[in-house]
């Protein structure tokens, strides 16, 4: 049995134990909130409330979203932070006592601009045939299962050290018309793989070895006839005019869709830059604009293209 | 309030007049209720006409809008006024300028003319009385000069009308 003076004292113990523990995390708290300050609270996306848990959106040289997970240690930063993200592959992080978060936030952007080429090959293909995988498929894949017509399907593997070079690919059918389908691809694919050239796109690539043109992707027909879909919501035209001014991007399409699904408008990254620009609530990190969509004032962001 | 003169008549930059013959074929197949454009060759300037609307003080009076498009548009609202005789209303100058926060701060490139005209129409007929603004004759001798409304600093501080 206990008495009075032990009780005291072990209540003492525990009080300075807390003391030690509140102070401690105090300062983690003070460090983590001011290392997110350097990277803006705009990327921000979600923030546990003992703080060792957030994400940041981040956009790619091409625009493309990205969200990177951290997850902290207690004893952060003397361990360093583990990541995720949609990424075929992490990247080794570079991490001293001296690190701090901006410094992970470079080291994921260096990331994605090495993988720039293998997403555009993996795009290009979305863009062109018809994709089996969910509509839009995780970042982190490199798969991509291509309908061939007659029931055959085609899966490609694209190799993110390489991702022009000639991929892996399996053919499949099921059924005796697609399987002598399939097998007929499958010839002309080892007879003509040599033909593979990094100099074409993998469309051309893919159509010029195989001789055929494959099936389109069932949105574009569809698009194509909706087009007030396609129309952007600020000068309401499907293609930016013809223009000096414009250079480079005279008569591209649109290429910026609000991200609020009930909204999806779209717009010219021109037009919305103009616009974020033209009003001053609109914030600047980097070469992103953070502001409002004019439609349904979700927060949008767009990279500034100065090409 | 430093600045002064007329809008700038610079023409119509291309994205602007791509956009404003869209809202004028759009306009022309989906009029809206109580307005009649008056076409003229100018897509810069649309003169419009307003018609009260039935069972409030301005049924049956007609009033003329006139909109100017700036270089811009529609990162840039378009200059709204009416022309004398301007109605009277708590937020409608004798000069013409409207009290409306979508043609200066609130203005977003997803509204439209026809959207404009339907504001306009709504704070006409939710009036309860037909009488100016309290600082009409203050604001008016400010104005001179043909200055545009866009160069005011207004206040929006009443809902109600």
């Amino acid at each position: 049995m206990m008495n009075a003076s032990d009780n005291k004292f072990s209540q003492e113990r525990i009080e300075r134990s807390r003391c030690e523990e509140l102070a401690k995390s105090s300062s983690f708290y003070r460090k983590v909130y001011s290392e997110i300050e350097e990277i803006g609270w705009e990327p921000l996306r979600r923030l546990g409330g003992d703080l060792t848990f957030f994400s940041f959106h981040i956009l790619d040289k091409k625009g493309r979203a990205h969200i990177l997970e951290i997850q902290l240690n207690r004893d952060y930063p003397n361990s360093p932070p583990s990541l995720s993200a949609d990424v075929p592959y992490m990247f080794t992080l570079e991490w001293s006592i001296n690190s701090r978060l901006k410094d992970v936030m470079h080291q994921f952007q260096k990331h994605l601009d090495n993988l720039q080429e293998f997403w555009s090959v993996l795009d290009d293909i979305d863009k062109s045939f018809s994709v089996v995988d969910a509509k839009q498929p995780s970042r982190a894949s490199s798969l991509r299962r291509i309908h061939a017509g007659n029931d055959c399907i085609i899966i490609v593997h694209i190799n993110f050290n390489d991702p022009k070079s000639l991929p892996e690919c399996r053919f499949i059918g099921h059924v005796p018309p697609s399987t002598m389908h399939m097998n007929s691809l499958h010839m002309l694919w080892r007879r003509n793989s040599k033909k593979w050239s990094k100099e074409k796109s993998f469309p051309e690539n893919l159509e010029c070895i195989l001789g055929i043109e494959l099936p389109k992707p069932p949105g574009l027909l569809q698009m194509e006839d909706d087009q007030q879909q396609v129309e952007c919501g600020i000068c309401y035209a499907q293609f930016l005019p013809t223009d000096e001014e414009l250079g480079a991007r005279s008569g591209t399409r649109t290429d910026y869709t609000c991200e609020n699904i009930s909204c999806n408008k779209s717009f010219h990254s021109l037009c919305l830059t103009d616009w974020l620009r033209s009003i001053t609530t609109t914030r600047q990190s980097f070469d992103v604009l953070f502001g409002n969509c004019p439609y349904c004032s979700d927060p949008v962001a767009v990279k500034i293209n100065n090409k | 309030m430093t600045s002064s003169g007329a809008p700038s008549r610079k023409a119509l930059s291309k994205i602007a007049s791509n956009r404003l013959q869209k809202e004028l074929v759009e306009w022309q197949m989906n009029p809206p209720t109580g307005f009649k454009l008056n076409l003229t060759d100018n897509l810069q300037r649309w003169v419009i006409e307003v018609i009260g609307a039935p069972g409030t003080l301005y049924a049956n009076d007609t009033y003329q809008l006139q909109v100017d498009f700036p270089e811009h548009y529609p990162m840039e609202s378009p200059q709204v006024i009416f022309l004398p005789p301007a109605p009277l209303h708590p937020h409608i100058y004798s000069n013409g300028h409207i009290c409306l926060d979508i043609l200066y701060d609130s203005w977003s490139p997803a509204m439209t003319v026809s959207s404009i005209c339907i504001s306009i129409l709504s704070m006409l007929s939710s009036s309860t009385e037909k009488q100016g603004p309290i600082d009409n004759d203050r604001y008016v001798k400010n104005c001179k000069n043909g200055r545009s409304p866009k160069q005011t600093r207004w206040w929006f501080h009443d809902d109600k009308v």
